[in-house]
Protein backbone atom coordinates (compact mmCIF):
# COMPACT_ATOMS: atom_id res chain seq x y z
CA UNK A 1 0.00 0.00 0.00
CA UNK A 2 2.58 2.13 1.02
CA UNK A 3 4.08 1.90 -2.35
CA UNK A 4 1.10 3.79 -4.01
CA UNK A 5 1.63 7.34 -2.25
CA UNK A 6 4.65 8.22 -4.75
CA UNK A 7 2.17 8.57 -7.91
CA UNK A 8 0.13 10.48 -5.21
CA UNK A 9 2.69 12.48 -4.85
CA UNK A 10 3.17 13.02 -8.28
CA UNK A 11 -0.53 14.42 -8.60
CA UNK A 12 -0.37 15.97 -5.50
CA UNK A 13 2.57 18.39 -7.17
CA UNK A 14 0.13 18.77 -10.44
CA UNK A 15 -2.55 20.04 -8.91
CA UNK A 16 -0.62 21.92 -7.00
CA UNK A 17 0.46 23.88 -9.91
CA UNK A 18 -2.29 24.00 -11.24
CA UNK A 19 -4.63 26.46 -8.81
CA UNK A 20 -4.52 28.37 -5.85
CA UNK A 21 -6.86 28.74 -3.08
CA UNK A 22 -6.58 31.74 -1.56
CA UNK A 23 -8.95 33.79 -4.57
CA UNK A 24 -11.77 32.12 -3.55
CA UNK A 25 -11.38 32.21 0.58
CA UNK A 26 -12.73 34.95 2.21
CA UNK A 27 -10.65 36.31 5.15
CA UNK A 28 -11.34 35.17 8.43
CA UNK A 29 -13.42 37.89 11.03
CA UNK A 30 -11.94 39.18 13.86
CA UNK A 31 -14.47 36.54 16.24
CA UNK A 32 -13.54 33.92 14.07
CA UNK A 33 -9.68 33.97 15.04
CA UNK A 34 -10.83 34.68 18.83
CA UNK A 35 -12.66 31.79 19.12
CA UNK A 36 -10.26 29.48 17.27
CA UNK A 37 -9.15 26.51 18.71
CA UNK A 38 -5.33 26.31 20.22
CA UNK A 39 -4.08 23.16 21.71
CA UNK A 40 -0.95 21.94 23.18
CA UNK A 41 -1.13 19.08 20.63
CA UNK A 42 -1.14 21.19 17.29
CA UNK A 43 -1.01 24.61 18.06
CA UNK A 44 2.53 24.40 19.97
CA UNK A 45 5.46 23.69 17.11
CA UNK A 46 7.65 20.58 18.36
CA UNK A 47 11.10 21.55 18.94
CA UNK A 48 12.01 19.74 15.52
CA UNK A 49 10.10 22.42 13.62
CA UNK A 50 12.50 25.11 14.70
CA UNK A 51 15.66 23.48 14.46
CA UNK A 52 14.83 22.56 10.37
CA UNK A 53 14.28 26.46 10.15
CA UNK A 54 17.00 27.45 11.95
CA UNK A 55 19.30 25.04 9.92
CA UNK A 56 18.36 27.06 6.72
CA UNK A 57 20.15 29.72 8.31
CA UNK A 58 23.59 27.88 7.34
CA UNK A 59 25.23 24.91 8.91
CA UNK A 60 25.47 24.66 13.20
CA UNK A 61 27.38 23.01 15.30
CA UNK A 62 24.99 21.27 17.30
CA UNK A 63 27.85 20.06 19.66
CA UNK A 64 28.86 23.12 21.09
CA UNK A 65 24.71 23.62 22.23
CA UNK A 66 24.93 20.58 24.93
CA UNK A 67 24.74 21.75 28.44
CA UNK A 68 26.44 20.96 31.48
CA UNK A 69 24.27 18.04 32.14
CA UNK A 70 21.68 18.77 34.67
CA UNK A 71 20.42 16.66 38.15
CA UNK A 72 17.28 14.33 38.53
CA UNK A 73 16.88 14.17 41.80
CA UNK A 74 14.08 17.35 42.33
CA UNK A 75 11.78 16.53 44.89
CA UNK A 76 9.05 18.95 43.64
CA UNK A 77 6.91 17.72 41.11
CA UNK A 78 6.85 20.70 38.93
CA UNK A 79 10.45 21.10 39.11
CA UNK A 80 10.79 17.78 37.83
CA UNK A 81 8.36 18.22 34.62
CA UNK A 82 10.24 21.51 33.63
CA UNK A 83 13.86 19.80 33.73
CA UNK A 84 11.76 16.70 31.74
CA UNK A 85 10.78 19.21 29.19
CA UNK A 86 14.38 20.60 28.92
CA UNK A 87 15.58 17.27 28.68
CA UNK A 88 13.98 16.24 25.73
CA UNK A 89 15.05 19.47 24.00
CA UNK A 90 18.31 18.34 24.78
CA UNK A 91 17.39 15.13 23.15
CA UNK A 92 16.54 16.59 19.85
CA UNK A 93 19.74 18.67 20.02
CA UNK A 94 21.84 15.56 20.30
CA UNK A 95 20.27 13.92 17.36
CA UNK A 96 20.83 16.87 15.33
CA UNK A 97 24.58 16.09 16.69
CA UNK A 98 24.53 12.73 15.93
CA UNK A 99 25.88 12.06 18.95
CA UNK A 100 25.47 8.37 20.21
CA UNK A 101 26.87 8.91 23.66
CA UNK A 102 24.82 12.25 24.31
CA UNK A 103 21.57 10.80 22.81
CA UNK A 104 21.87 7.56 25.24
CA UNK A 105 22.17 9.77 28.20
CA UNK A 106 19.58 11.64 27.44
CA UNK A 107 17.62 9.03 26.97
CA UNK A 108 18.86 7.64 30.68
CA UNK A 109 17.62 10.93 32.40
CA UNK A 110 14.27 11.47 30.53
CA UNK A 111 13.88 7.52 31.90
CA UNK A 112 14.52 9.09 35.85
CA UNK A 113 12.36 11.85 35.38
CA UNK A 114 9.30 10.12 33.67
CA UNK A 115 9.45 7.65 36.25
CA UNK A 116 9.68 9.69 39.13
CA UNK A 117 6.50 11.87 37.85
CA UNK A 118 4.73 8.61 36.74
CA UNK A 119 4.82 8.15 33.67
CA UNK A 120 3.09 4.93 32.40
CA UNK A 121 5.00 1.69 31.51
CA UNK A 122 4.24 1.94 28.12
CA UNK A 123 5.95 5.18 27.51
CA UNK A 124 9.13 4.25 29.75
CA UNK A 125 9.89 1.18 27.13
CA UNK A 126 10.10 4.23 24.33
CA UNK A 127 13.59 5.01 26.16
CA UNK A 128 14.66 1.57 25.05
CA UNK A 129 14.14 2.61 21.47
CA UNK A 130 15.89 5.33 21.61
CA UNK A 131 18.92 3.83 22.91
CA UNK A 132 18.66 1.09 20.13
CA UNK A 133 18.10 3.54 17.50
CA UNK A 134 20.89 5.71 18.82
CA UNK A 135 23.52 2.39 18.69
CA UNK A 136 22.69 2.07 14.81
CA UNK A 137 22.82 6.27 14.04
CA UNK A 138 19.38 5.94 12.89
CA UNK A 139 18.83 9.20 12.95
CA UNK A 140 15.67 10.25 11.25
CA UNK A 141 13.72 7.38 13.22
CA UNK A 142 15.39 9.02 16.64
CA UNK A 143 13.82 12.50 15.47
CA UNK A 144 9.95 10.74 15.12
CA UNK A 145 11.10 8.28 18.33
CA UNK A 146 11.82 11.91 20.37
CA UNK A 147 8.41 13.36 19.30
CA UNK A 148 6.71 10.26 19.58
CA UNK A 149 8.23 10.03 23.89
CA UNK A 150 7.46 13.63 24.17
CA UNK A 151 4.08 13.34 23.01
CA UNK A 152 3.12 10.04 24.95
CA UNK A 153 4.74 11.37 27.99
CA UNK A 154 1.80 14.32 27.86
CA UNK A 155 -0.35 11.71 27.21
CA UNK A 156 0.51 9.75 30.41
CA UNK A 157 0.12 12.69 32.25
CA UNK A 158 -2.93 14.03 30.82
CA UNK A 159 -4.54 11.04 31.32
CA UNK A 160 -3.03 10.66 35.11
CA UNK A 161 -4.79 13.91 35.53
CA UNK A 162 -1.55 15.78 35.74
CA UNK A 163 -2.17 18.10 33.32
CA UNK A 164 -0.28 20.98 34.99
CA UNK A 165 2.50 18.90 34.58
CA UNK A 166 1.71 18.97 30.79
CA UNK A 167 1.96 22.61 30.64
CA UNK A 168 5.32 22.52 32.24
CA UNK A 169 7.31 20.02 30.33
CA UNK A 170 5.79 22.43 27.18
CA UNK A 171 6.99 24.76 28.77
CA UNK A 172 10.82 23.66 29.79
CA UNK A 173 10.87 21.95 26.35
CA UNK A 174 10.11 25.32 24.57
CA UNK A 175 12.64 27.58 27.07
CA UNK A 176 15.32 25.49 26.03
CA UNK A 177 14.89 25.69 22.52
CA UNK A 178 14.82 29.16 22.77
CA UNK A 179 18.03 29.98 24.40
CA UNK A 180 19.71 27.26 21.76
CA UNK A 181 18.34 28.99 18.93
CA UNK A 182 18.51 32.71 20.03
CA UNK A 183 22.16 32.12 21.50
CA UNK A 184 23.05 30.93 18.21
CA UNK A 185 21.17 33.67 16.19
CA UNK A 186 22.73 36.19 18.72
CA UNK A 187 26.15 34.97 17.49
CA UNK A 188 25.85 35.15 13.87
CA UNK A 189 22.77 37.71 13.61
CA UNK A 190 21.13 38.34 10.44
CA UNK A 191 17.63 40.09 10.21
CA UNK A 192 16.25 37.31 8.94
CA UNK A 193 17.63 34.42 11.44
CA UNK A 194 16.09 37.59 14.69
CA UNK A 195 12.94 37.41 12.63
CA UNK A 196 12.89 33.70 13.39
CA UNK A 197 12.39 34.61 17.21
CA UNK A 198 9.06 35.91 16.76
CA UNK A 199 6.49 33.90 18.28
CA UNK A 200 4.01 35.93 20.22
CA UNK A 201 1.19 33.16 19.65
CA UNK A 202 3.54 30.66 21.93
CA UNK A 203 4.37 32.71 24.64
CA UNK A 204 0.44 33.82 24.88
CA UNK A 205 -0.55 30.18 24.73
CA UNK A 206 2.01 29.41 27.56
CA UNK A 207 1.59 31.88 30.07
CA UNK A 208 -2.14 32.01 29.60
CA UNK A 209 -1.98 27.88 30.42
CA UNK A 210 0.60 28.83 33.32
CA UNK A 211 -2.05 31.42 34.98
CA UNK A 212 -4.39 28.96 34.87
CA UNK A 213 -2.16 26.16 36.96
CA UNK A 214 -3.82 24.91 40.16
CA UNK A 215 -2.51 27.26 43.18
CA UNK A 216 -0.53 24.74 44.95
CA UNK A 217 1.18 24.21 41.46
CA UNK A 218 1.94 28.03 41.22
CA UNK A 219 3.31 28.25 44.73
CA UNK A 220 6.08 26.25 43.70
CA UNK A 221 9.28 28.44 43.42
CA UNK A 222 10.51 27.11 40.42
CA UNK A 223 6.90 27.58 38.91
CA UNK A 224 6.90 31.47 40.60
CA UNK A 225 10.13 31.93 38.80
CA UNK A 226 9.07 30.88 35.52
CA UNK A 227 5.92 32.72 35.46
CA UNK A 228 7.87 35.63 36.09
CA UNK A 229 10.84 34.98 33.53
CA UNK A 230 7.88 34.54 31.06
CA UNK A 231 6.22 37.39 30.86
CA UNK A 232 9.83 39.30 30.40
CA UNK A 233 10.49 36.49 27.35
CA UNK A 234 6.76 37.09 26.03
CA UNK A 235 7.75 41.15 25.21
CA UNK A 236 11.08 40.42 23.44
CA UNK A 237 9.32 37.97 21.00
CA UNK A 238 6.11 39.39 20.32
CA UNK A 239 8.00 42.60 18.28
CA UNK A 240 6.18 43.28 15.13
CA UNK A 241 5.62 41.50 11.77
CA UNK A 242 8.30 44.08 9.62
CA UNK A 243 10.69 44.56 12.32
CA UNK A 244 13.35 42.21 13.44
CA UNK A 245 14.91 42.12 16.79
CA UNK A 246 18.40 43.88 17.59
CA UNK A 247 21.23 41.67 18.31
CA UNK A 248 20.96 43.58 21.62
CA UNK A 249 17.55 42.40 21.67
CA UNK A 250 18.45 38.78 20.60
CA UNK A 251 21.21 38.28 23.15
CA UNK A 252 18.90 39.68 26.05
CA UNK A 253 16.56 36.81 25.39
CA UNK A 254 19.40 34.39 25.39
CA UNK A 255 20.50 35.42 28.78
CA UNK A 256 16.85 35.52 30.17
CA UNK A 257 16.21 31.94 28.64
CA UNK A 258 19.94 30.66 30.07
CA UNK A 259 19.31 32.25 33.50
CA UNK A 260 15.87 30.74 33.54
CA UNK A 261 16.63 27.48 32.90
CA UNK A 262 20.08 27.18 35.28
CA UNK A 263 17.31 28.27 38.11
CA UNK A 264 14.73 26.05 36.78
CA UNK A 265 17.93 23.18 37.49
CA UNK A 266 19.07 23.95 41.16
CA UNK A 267 17.61 21.98 43.69
CA UNK A 268 15.02 23.68 45.58
CA UNK A 269 16.26 24.44 49.55
CA UNK B 1 9.53 3.52 3.08
CA UNK B 2 9.80 1.40 6.33
CA UNK B 3 10.17 4.88 8.29
CA UNK B 4 7.26 6.16 6.74
CA UNK B 5 5.65 2.72 7.63
CA UNK B 6 7.18 3.37 10.89
CA UNK B 7 5.35 6.79 11.41
CA UNK B 8 1.77 5.57 10.34
CA UNK B 9 1.96 2.50 12.68
CA UNK B 10 2.93 5.03 15.74
CA UNK B 11 0.73 7.05 15.02
CA UNK B 12 -2.52 4.93 14.64
CA UNK B 13 -1.51 2.92 17.83
CA UNK B 14 -1.57 6.81 19.58
CA UNK B 15 -5.26 7.26 17.94
CA UNK B 16 -6.24 3.76 19.43
CA UNK B 17 -4.85 4.47 22.94
CA UNK B 18 -6.71 8.03 23.43
CA UNK B 19 -10.16 7.14 25.03
CA UNK B 20 -11.84 10.44 23.93
CA UNK B 21 -11.23 9.77 20.11
CA UNK B 22 -14.41 8.36 18.58
CA UNK B 23 -14.18 5.78 15.83
CA UNK B 24 -15.32 8.15 13.13
CA UNK B 25 -12.22 10.61 14.36
CA UNK B 26 -9.55 7.44 14.22
CA UNK B 27 -10.84 6.64 10.44
CA UNK B 28 -10.75 10.29 9.69
CA UNK B 29 -7.21 10.31 11.21
CA UNK B 30 -6.40 7.44 8.65
CA UNK B 31 -7.63 8.60 5.98
CA UNK B 32 -5.58 12.37 6.49
CA UNK B 33 -2.32 9.93 7.52
CA UNK B 34 -2.72 7.98 3.96
CA UNK B 35 -2.58 11.19 2.32
CA UNK B 36 0.15 12.77 4.33
CA UNK B 37 2.25 9.71 4.26
CA UNK B 38 2.62 10.99 0.62
CA UNK B 39 4.46 13.93 1.55
CA UNK B 40 7.20 12.15 3.33
CA UNK B 41 8.60 10.84 0.03
CA UNK B 42 8.75 14.08 -0.60
CA UNK B 43 11.19 14.50 2.86
CA UNK B 44 8.71 16.12 4.53
CA UNK B 45 8.41 14.91 8.46
CA UNK B 46 5.14 14.19 9.50
CA UNK B 47 4.34 16.09 12.73
CA UNK B 48 3.45 13.48 15.82
CA UNK B 49 0.15 15.65 16.68
CA UNK B 50 -3.51 15.84 15.32
CA UNK B 51 -6.74 18.28 15.35
CA UNK B 52 -9.83 16.15 15.46
CA UNK B 53 -13.56 16.78 15.56
CA UNK B 54 -16.63 17.26 14.21
CA UNK B 55 -17.46 19.37 11.20
CA UNK B 56 -20.99 20.60 9.25
CA UNK B 57 -21.81 22.17 6.39
CA UNK B 58 -21.57 26.13 7.10
CA UNK B 59 -20.14 24.80 10.12
CA UNK B 60 -16.22 24.95 9.64
CA UNK B 61 -13.72 24.45 12.20
CA UNK B 62 -10.52 26.67 12.84
CA UNK B 63 -7.32 26.42 14.61
CA UNK B 64 -4.42 28.67 15.46
CA UNK B 65 -0.97 26.68 14.58
CA UNK B 66 2.52 29.16 15.06
CA UNK B 67 4.76 28.17 11.96
CA UNK B 68 8.31 29.19 11.09
CA UNK B 69 9.44 31.42 7.99
CA UNK B 70 11.60 29.01 5.91
CA UNK B 71 10.12 25.99 6.59
CA UNK B 72 7.89 24.59 4.27
CA UNK B 73 4.10 22.77 5.24
CA UNK B 74 1.36 20.56 4.58
CA UNK B 75 -1.83 20.56 6.02
CA UNK B 76 -4.02 17.78 5.25
CA UNK B 77 -7.64 17.21 6.57
CA UNK B 78 -9.14 13.73 6.26
CA UNK B 79 -13.32 12.98 6.90
CA UNK B 80 -15.43 10.28 7.26
CA UNK B 81 -18.04 9.19 4.54
CA UNK B 82 -21.24 11.68 5.42
CA UNK B 83 -18.80 14.69 4.03
CA UNK B 84 -18.24 14.38 0.20
CA UNK B 85 -16.01 17.13 -0.91
CA UNK B 86 -13.82 18.85 2.27
CA UNK B 87 -11.47 21.90 1.89
CA UNK B 88 -8.58 23.20 4.32
CA UNK B 89 -7.28 26.78 4.17
CA UNK B 90 -4.98 28.83 5.38
CA UNK B 91 -5.35 32.36 7.16
CA UNK B 92 -2.11 34.39 7.93
CA UNK B 93 -2.33 36.25 11.54
CA UNK B 94 -4.95 39.42 10.28
CA UNK B 95 -7.11 36.73 8.64
CA UNK B 96 -6.29 37.25 5.24
CA UNK B 97 -6.33 34.04 2.89
CA UNK B 98 -2.68 32.90 1.95
CA UNK B 99 -2.11 31.53 -1.47
CA UNK B 100 -1.57 28.45 -1.22
CA UNK B 101 -1.45 25.24 -3.23
CA UNK B 102 -4.22 23.19 -2.82
CA UNK B 103 -5.39 19.64 -3.26
CA UNK B 104 -8.78 17.98 -3.30
CA UNK B 105 -10.14 14.27 -3.52
CA UNK B 106 -13.52 13.66 -1.88
CA UNK B 107 -13.35 13.48 1.81
CA UNK B 108 -9.69 14.40 2.34
CA UNK B 109 -7.72 17.58 0.82
CA UNK B 110 -4.68 19.11 1.72
CA UNK B 111 -3.01 22.50 1.64
CA UNK B 112 0.99 22.94 1.50
CA UNK B 113 2.87 26.38 1.52
CA UNK B 114 5.74 28.31 3.24
CA UNK B 115 5.47 31.38 5.79
CA UNK B 116 7.54 34.58 4.96
CA UNK B 117 7.46 35.44 8.61
CA UNK B 118 7.19 33.07 11.89
CA UNK B 119 4.27 33.69 14.17
CA UNK B 120 0.96 32.94 14.37
CA UNK B 121 -1.43 31.06 11.13
CA UNK B 122 -5.04 30.00 11.25
CA UNK B 123 -6.65 27.03 9.73
CA UNK B 124 -9.87 26.15 8.69
CA UNK B 125 -11.38 22.88 7.72
CA UNK B 126 -15.12 22.45 6.08
CA UNK B 127 -17.36 20.28 4.60
CA UNK B 128 -18.27 21.81 1.05
CA UNK B 129 -20.70 18.90 0.23
CA UNK B 130 -22.17 16.47 1.83
CA UNK B 131 -22.79 16.07 5.46
CA UNK B 132 -21.70 16.28 9.02
CA UNK B 133 -18.75 14.63 9.60
CA UNK B 134 -15.39 13.58 11.71
CA UNK B 135 -12.42 15.30 10.66
CA UNK B 136 -8.63 14.75 11.75
CA UNK B 137 -6.10 17.78 10.98
CA UNK B 138 -2.55 16.56 10.72
CA UNK B 139 0.70 18.46 9.30
CA UNK B 140 3.71 17.92 7.86
CA UNK B 141 6.78 20.02 7.00
CA UNK B 142 10.38 19.91 5.77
Amino acid sequence: MIWNFRPLAGSLAFVCLCASAAAEATPLTPEEMAGAARTDGLSIPMPGEFMASLNKLGKIDWTSKFRIPIGTNYTSRPQMALNLGGLIADGYIAIEAQDQMQVKNIGRDVLTLAKALGVSKDVLERSGSIANFAEKSQWDQLKEEMEATQNEVKQSMAEAKDQDLVTLVTVGGWLRGLEVISGQIGAHYTETGGKLLRQPGIALFLNQHLDKLPEKTKDDASVKMVRKKMADIERLIAFPLDKAPTVDEVKELNKLTTDTLKDISKKQK
Amino acid sequence: MKRLFLTLVCALSTAAALHAATDGEVAARRTALDTAGAFTNDGFKLRDGHWAGDFAPGKPKIIQVNLYAGNQYYFTVGATAPAKKVLVTVYDETGKPIASEPYQDTSVAAIGFSPDNSGIFFVKVEVVEGAAADFCLVYSYK
